[in-house]
């Protein structure tokens, strides 16, 4: 069992969003006007600003935290924290034990070095020994799949190979505390599936994990709590299933605020009719939307929109047109309602259901902010659909595969 | 005082942890080197070789000059060394600027940047030495045991060269303007050494204020070990090596206490 710990207590960093002085030129003038100025109350000069405010969390051995938030929301800044890169104006960040860090995972690599010499600097700059990365060395090389190209210099190499490599290295450490940031974007498919793999058996090997990420279900997979930020802020740090509900109804609202018109009401309902925001996989839901399009046009029809939240993919799409149910001819002040049935045949996960109202031109007049609807208890836990498939087997007799192949 | 005896057992402690890296990080550089440029180590006996050339023109033919020794092997001993030192502080100023990914993306004590660009013109002055030998041959020049103290010499310049090397390279981050600084007072640093002439024959005020330059009393150490094969006069010594072990104390501490800026500034 590992010691590795980590604890943030109440950590905040400011961050100048104005230019930096970096020359001669612009430093005397910036200096005489720091001397004129002073500190507001809130601790900030001008231009200044918290990219992290009062964030606290622990991580002990053996436990995986997630950290999620919109893009500026200070998880880079938490895990630059994290890593020793930068110190906390306030609040303290510490950790213990061998810090393994999944960040920048190429960023010692120097292109006309070969893949063999860059696996030695990149091992150093993470902290390995010669022998250690000596011992591992044939095990990196099959990792990163880089085969007989070791002793090419890497600026012949692609991007993927570059990035496996990289991987590979970090793949390799003993850390006792891993702080990971979105790497799983780099390679192929299976070489995702593979890195994937790798996180998930540093995670159970019993070391404290740190985990940033965008992609809520690997997220999910691999935490068991997550920390989710706005504005430098906690907004909650809570059991994974719990806080990603919470992340998923921020991207909602950041939606409404984004579309401005919430003219298009949307709802899921379950078999009674009455409104639900959660349902097990497969049952049979309505969602039902009711609109008071703008004037523009006669005709409107709905378009009902599921996206899958962790992936941000759209998953179904449907025209009421499409499934027999005619464009509606509206007065001006007359809305328009229409309710899809449909089985909820969707893997375990986190689902927004968003409706656009379309005219005689086909053109979107309103659009509702997703709904979130939760699918629960399902037995394909990772996968993305229910095909409610049904299956029967027997046992062969000897050979008899072979004869009706 | 408790604080500075606590911040140099850390300092020491993690370039302890991190030595394979500044290793490796001196290997990197080496190599890359030979690898880019055609001549690759030739690079280390060409230009002070050429310089040599140069002077020797200038205090043969133009004008002449007493030296100890043979023109041409006074003029390539004080080059060979004066190179070390120059070399390292322009490489060891932009170390941390060039390497702004690392600087910013992974944690390791930043000091290995310059130092490890020390330790490549180290190796530069290991190539170098080998026309110094060559030389030494032609002009018949004997070592004697003086030669042993060689290595304290390069020591007392070492530690001088790191402790520069790391308040260049951290100001340098700061204020990019560092570098083309230290280049102007790299030349004037050079005519104010007895790098190519002897200095000792300067007088009055300005001789004063050169007997406080730690390099020309180096530089004489070297010459005078390897050439005279005497040992050099340990006062002046002496005051270079306080001023070293001042440098190296100061700017480490500084660099040290600085070090958690360095990734927003890169």
């Amino acid at each position: 069992m590992s010691t590795g710990s980590l604890v943030f207590d109440g950590v905040w960093k400011k961050f100048n969003r104005g230019q930096r002085f970096d020359s001669i030129r612009d430093l005397v003038p910036a200096m005489v006007s720091s001397l004129t100025r002073r500190a507001n109350a809130s601790g900030l000069e001008q231009k200044e600003f918290w990219a992290l405010q009062n964030v606290s969390f622990e991580v002990k051995a053996g436990e995986a935290l997630g950290i999620i938030g919109p893009n500026g929301a200070g998880k880079s800044t938490a895990l630059k924290v994290l890593t020793r890169l930068l110190r906390p104006d306030r609040g303290r960040s510490v950790v213990q034990g061998r810090v393994g860090a999944l960040v920048e995972i190429a960023a010692g690599f120097h292109p006309d070095l070969t893949g063999r010499e860059n696996v030695f600097m990149q091992g150093a700059i993470m902290g390995m020994k010669r022998a250690e990365i000596q011992r591992k060395f044939d095990d990196i090389v099959d990792f990163a799949g880089v085969g007989e190209f070791i002793d090419t210099p890497i600026k012949r190499y692609s991007s993927g190979m570059n990035a496996r490599l990289g991987f590979a290295v970090a793949a390799h450490l003993e850390p006792d505390v891993l702080i990971i940031d979105e790497v799983l974007s780099v390679g192929d498919l299976s070489f995702q599936e593979k890195c994937y793999e790798r996180m998930q058996q540093f995670v159970r090997s019993g070391i404290a994990v740190v985990f940033v990420s965008h992609n809520l279900s690997a997220i999910s997979a691999l935490c068991d709590r997550v920390l989710v930020l706005r504005q430098g802020q906690v907004q909650t740090l809570a059991p994974t299933q719990e806080a990603i509900t919470v992340y998923a109804g921020m991207v909602q609202e950041a939606k409404v605020a984004e579309v401005g018109r919430h003219e298009v009401n949307v709802q899921a309902l379950d078999a009674d009719g009455s409104p639900i925001t959660e349902v097990r996989g497969g049952a049979p839901i309505t969602v039902r939307v009711s609109a008071y399009p703008p004037p523009d046009g006669r005709h409107f029809y709905a378009e009902l929109q599921v996206r899958h939240l962790e992936s941000g993919t759209v998953i179904y799409r449907c025209q009421s047109r499409a499934v027999g149910s005619e464009p509606l001819t509206l007065s001006p002040g007359e809305g328009l309602e229409a309710a899809w049935s449909i089985r909820a045949n969707l893997g375990r996960g986190h689902y927004g259901l968003s409706c656009a109202i379309l005219n005689d031109r086909h053109r979107w007049v309103a659009v509702s902010a997703p709904t979130l609807l939760t699918v629960n208890e399902r037995e394909s836990e990772n996968a993305l659909v229910y095909l409610d498939a049904t299956c029967e087997s027997r046992v062969l007799a000897p050979h008899e595969a072979a004869v009706t192949a | 005082m408790n604080n500075v005896a606590r911040d140099l057992r850390e300092m020491l402690h993690e370039q302890w942890e991190y030595r394979e890296l500044l290793t490796q990080m001196t290997i990197r550089d080496l190599v890359v080197r030979y690898k880019q440029s055609v001549m690759g180590f030739g690079w280390a006996i060409f230009m002070p070789l050429m310089n040599t050339l140069i002077f020797s023109v200038v205090f043969t033919r133009v004008t002449t000059i007493e030296t100890s020794t043979p023109y041409p092997v006074f003029a390539y001993t004080g080059l060979l060394f004066w190179n070390y030192f120059s070399s390292s502080l322009r490489f060891a100023a932009n170390s941390l600027a060039s390497n702004a990914t690392l600087v910013q993306k992974i944690y390791f004590p930043r000091e290995i940047f310059p130092f490890s660009a020390i330790l490549v013109c180290l190796a530069d002055l290991v190539v170098g030495a080998s026309v110094l030998v060559l030389m030494m041959i032609y002009y018949r020049i004997a070592i004697t045991p003086a030669i042993l103290l060689l290595p304290v010499l390069l020591l007392i310049q070492t530690v001088l060269t790191a402790g520069i090397s790391l308040l260049l390279a951290m100001a340098n981050l700061f204020l990019r303007d560092v570098k083309y600084l230290l280049e102007m007072v790299l030349s004037l640093w050079m005519f104010a050494t007895s790098v190519v002439y002897p200095m000792d024959q300067v007088g009055g005020n300005l001789g004063m204020v050169l007997k406080l330059n730690p390099m020309t009393p180096i530089i004489e150490g070297f010459r005078s070990v390897i050439l005279l094969g005497k040992v050099p006069p340990v006062g002046p010594l002496a005051v270079a090596s306080a001023l070293a072990i001042a440098a190296l104390g100061i700017g480490w501490v500084v660099f040290h206490r600085a070090e958690y800026k360095f990734a927003e500034f890169a």
